[in-house]
């Protein structure tokens, strides 16, 4: 029996992708079999690689970029997408809460500048910039343009920081500190994290191809989402538009290494199973992965390791794609995006194929979508992160009928 | 709506602060800002600064040399949390231990080293080593190695209120079973670069520029460390101390509650049930001690009944994070039991007030 007071539903979904705005842009695109992932040499000098970049970005008032981040802008866009149909008015939208997640978050308006002489580069218009700098400040970006006054919280988690927001403000939920919980993540790209990454030898210089035997290495992106996260009793007592049911969530850590996921994928296994357990659901119930899927040799291996462990007692091979192949990774917003995705790939039915899976990592117990789009009812997926540090996060979502 | 939080225990309290790295209370003294020498400045500069120790002499056998110092403090005061708190990790399944930590800044000491590197070999020359230590959750991480901790891992920023937020997140993991204990940390490094942007910002007390005593006046003085609590649902800590005197309660914390507006003393006096608390901690959270809004709460809260303990400038100046201090402090001067509220209060982009409410019950 299900206590509407206790399951948590998803009833607004806001997106910027390289696709656009809006979860249908991102579902169009991704169902046209449509790859954002491009040649870029501009982003500093000297850099040549493939990202995938959001165009055009409408600000979301005057002066507001003066004062916030472009991962900040990218976060607003996404919350106001998801909150377009959404009483403003209302007693439980004003007194919302927030969890973002980012992990560069105001890092995309500071320069090395800032090395040499601080206080000098505050003088010379620094100040406000580097006032962008805590993860902190997105949630408030968030907070203060939709006029909510409920908790805000920013999570940074390395790449699994935007699952983890869903999760976090899910356990806020049902603790009731706020009557709705806007939560997801948001992260644009910059010369800081496409250094790094390439100082790791981490980046593929074409397009990434997750879990293929001949992977090179991971393309960044960027991008936005926000879910609308309410308890079932509330989203019908508002007459709400369900798009799906939080059914599981689960956080773990690899406790391994501070970058290398452990080897065998233990701990992400250990997440699906827990994350299973509070949906109870068994491994044969879920009919998608959403998987992190990076491309980098050491991720993709551990990962398919942790599908099979986690899955073991199925009947059948386990379907799973990687969606960072169409349009990189996103990083702190990755899965919150992911988590995007896997509620459209149950809405419509459809399980998108990672792209250019041309030699996928031999594994028996995973049906690796590649090809087409795959076609059938979904009533239960699951989306997983994981990041430096060794976390990892998964979110269990359902059809409201499931 | 007042959220109802599980009966957890506070069984373990580690910290790196000011007054050292301590294991439990801080026996309570009040400090004066030290000069700052660790980078050139333009003329006297004063902070309450963590003074330079060996990890490994606190904490036998931990090696941090690679480490900054975020981490590492992060690590010290974790295991003298974990060894106030009497407990034997070898004893406890570590898959159901999870570490929160809330920051504001993160390990800034890398992420400027990261800068320095780009500012002297450009973007294509930065230091691969340093890179992934940049990472906000670096410090959570490396508490979750050394100890072998596989329970959720969460690094947290909120402003004003990171470490109250922290708080609150680790009870309700502990209350909806995600875990059987939990980490709680909370701190700050001090760098050039956030002295010298609180100070472009004109937020700093004047004490931060003479050697005279400190006057919680105006503006605040810029603080560092690290403080780290052991939460253990109450079953749990009742169970062990049947078999260990170790087994100690500082503090039952009940109920907590943060928001960015809203009519704070509605909400307090709801979370409060009626009762008025015999102890309400300020938590001053970069404000003006003397002259903050949080002490005009808390009268209206406390009325004449209960004793109102003012922010301690040390914890005040750690800004998002130090409300963990705030609580180790007030609990080291007041000893005695009943209702205490932790409260804090911030000013938003909007004018209105953001506050935040922990109700503890001293044993």
């Amino acid at each position: 029996m299900i206590d509407i007071r206790k399951t948590v539903v998803v009833t607004g979904v806001g997106v910027v992708s390289p696709y656009g705005i809006g979860l249908d842009r991102l579902q169009a695109g991704m169902l046209s079999g449509k790859c954002c992932l491009a040649p870029t040499n501009d982003l500093y000098p000297g850099f040549e690689g493939t990202t995938a970049q959001v165009r055009e970005l409408p600000l979301p008032a005057k002066g507001f970029s003066s004062r916030h981040s472009r991962t900040d802008q990218l976060a607003v866009v996404a919350a106001q997408d998801a909150v377009a149909v959404f009483d403003g008015a209302s007693v439980a939208f004003r007194e919302s809460g927030v969890v973002m997640a980012s992990t560069v978050a105001g890092l995309t308006e500071i320069d090395p500048g800032i090395a040499h002489d601080p206080a000098a580069w505050y003088r010379h218009g620094g100040l406000a910039r580097a006032a962008t700098y805590p993860v902190a400040r997105v949630a408030d970006a968030v907070g203060e343009h939709l006029g909510v006054r409920g908790p805000r919280c920013a999570v940074s988690v390395a790449c699994a920081s935007g699952a983890m927001a869903i999760a976090l403000a899910a356990n806020l939920l049902l603790d009731e500190v706020a009557p709705m919980i806007f939560a997801g993540g948001s992260d644009a790209l910059c010369p800081f994290t496409l250094s790094g990454f390439n100082s790791l030898q981490a980046l593929d210089p074409n397009r990434c191809r997750p879990f293929d035997q001949n992977r090179k290495g991971l393309n960044l992106g960027e991008g936005s989402a926000v879910l609308v996260l309410e308890t079932l009793d509330r989203a019908a007592a508002r007459n709400a538009n369900v798009l799906a049911v939080l059914r599981g969530w689960a956080m773990t850590n690899d406790a391994f290494h501070p970058t290398a996921p452990q080897e065998q994928g233990n701990g992400l296994a250990d997440c699906m199973r827990l994350g299973m357990e509070m949906a109870e659901a068994g491994p044969d119930e879920i009919g998608y992965v959403n998987a992190h899927g990076t491309g980098t040799p050491l991720n993709d291996i551990a990962e398919t390791h942790a599908y099979e462990t986690a899955f073991r007692e199925r009947s059948r091979p386990i379907p799973v794609s990687s969606t960072k192949s169409y349009f990189g990774h996103c990083l702190g917003a990755a899965g919150a995006l992911e988590a995007a995705i896997t509620i459209s790939a149950i809405r419509c039915g459809a399980l998108f194929p990672t792209l250019r899976l041309t030699d996928p990592i031999e594994s028996p117990g995973v049906d690796w979508l590649r090809g087409e789009v795959r076609r059938q009812p979904l009533p239960l997926a699951i989306s997983v992160s994981a990041g430096f540090g060794g976390s990892n996060a998964a979110l269990i979502f359902g059809s409201i009928r499931s | 709506m007042t959220p109802n939080l599980p009966d957890v225990t506070i069984t373990g309290i580690g910290s790196v602060s000011p007054y050292g790295p301590l294991a439990g209370l801080i026996s309570h003294s009040k400090l004066e800002p030290s000069v700052i020498a660790t980078w050139k400045t333009a003329g006297l500069r004063r902070a309450f600064l963590v003074k330079p120790f060996r990890p490994a002499e606190v904490v036998p056998g931990l090696k941090t040399r690679r480490l900054d110092r975020l981490s590492a403090w992060a690590l010290v005061a974790s295991a003298l949390a974990i060894k106030d708190a009497g407990i034997d990790l070898s004893q406890v399944d570590r898959s159901r231990v999870a570490v929160v930590f809330a920051t504001s800044f993160g390990c800034v000491e890398l992420t400027e080293g990261f800068y320095q590197s780009a500012a002297a070999n450009g973007w294509s020359g930065t230091d691969p080593s340093t890179f992934p230590e940049t990472l906000a959750n670096s410090a959570a991480s490396h508490v979750a190695l050394f100890h072998h901790l596989r329970g959720p891992n969460v690094t947290v920023g909120s402003k004003s209120f990171a470490g109250e937020s922290a708080l609150i997140q680790a009870a309700s993991l502990l209350r909806h079973g995600q875990a059987d204990l939990a980490i709680v940390l909370a701190g700050d490094t001090l760098t050039r670069t956030v002295y010298e942007w609180y100070e472009a910002a004109a937020l700093l007390s004047p004490a931060c520029y003479n050697s005279e005593p400190l006057l919680e006046d105006s503006g605040f003085v810029p603080s560092e460390g690290v403080t780290a609590l052991v939460l253990e649902p109450e079953g749990r800590r009742e169970l062990r101390s049947e078999v260990s005197s170790d087994a100690r309660s500082y503090a039952h914390f009940r109920s907590g509650r943060w928001a960015a507006g809203g009519q704070p003393v509605e909400v307090i006096r709801q979370l409060l049930g009626g009762c008025i608390p015999s102890l309400t901690i300020c938590a001053g959270n970069g404000a003006p001690c003397a002259t903050s809004s949080t002490t005009a709460l808390a009268s209206e809260i406390a009325g004449h009944d209960g004793t109102i303990v003012p922010a301690q400038a040390v914890a005040a100046g750690l800004v998002d994070t130090g409300a963990l201090l705030h609580l180790i402090l007030a609990l080291s001067a007041h000893p005695s039991g009943g209702q205490a509220l932790l409260l804090g209060t911030s000013l938003g982009a909007s004018g209105e007030s953001g506050f935040a409410a922990l109700l503890v019950e001293l044993p």
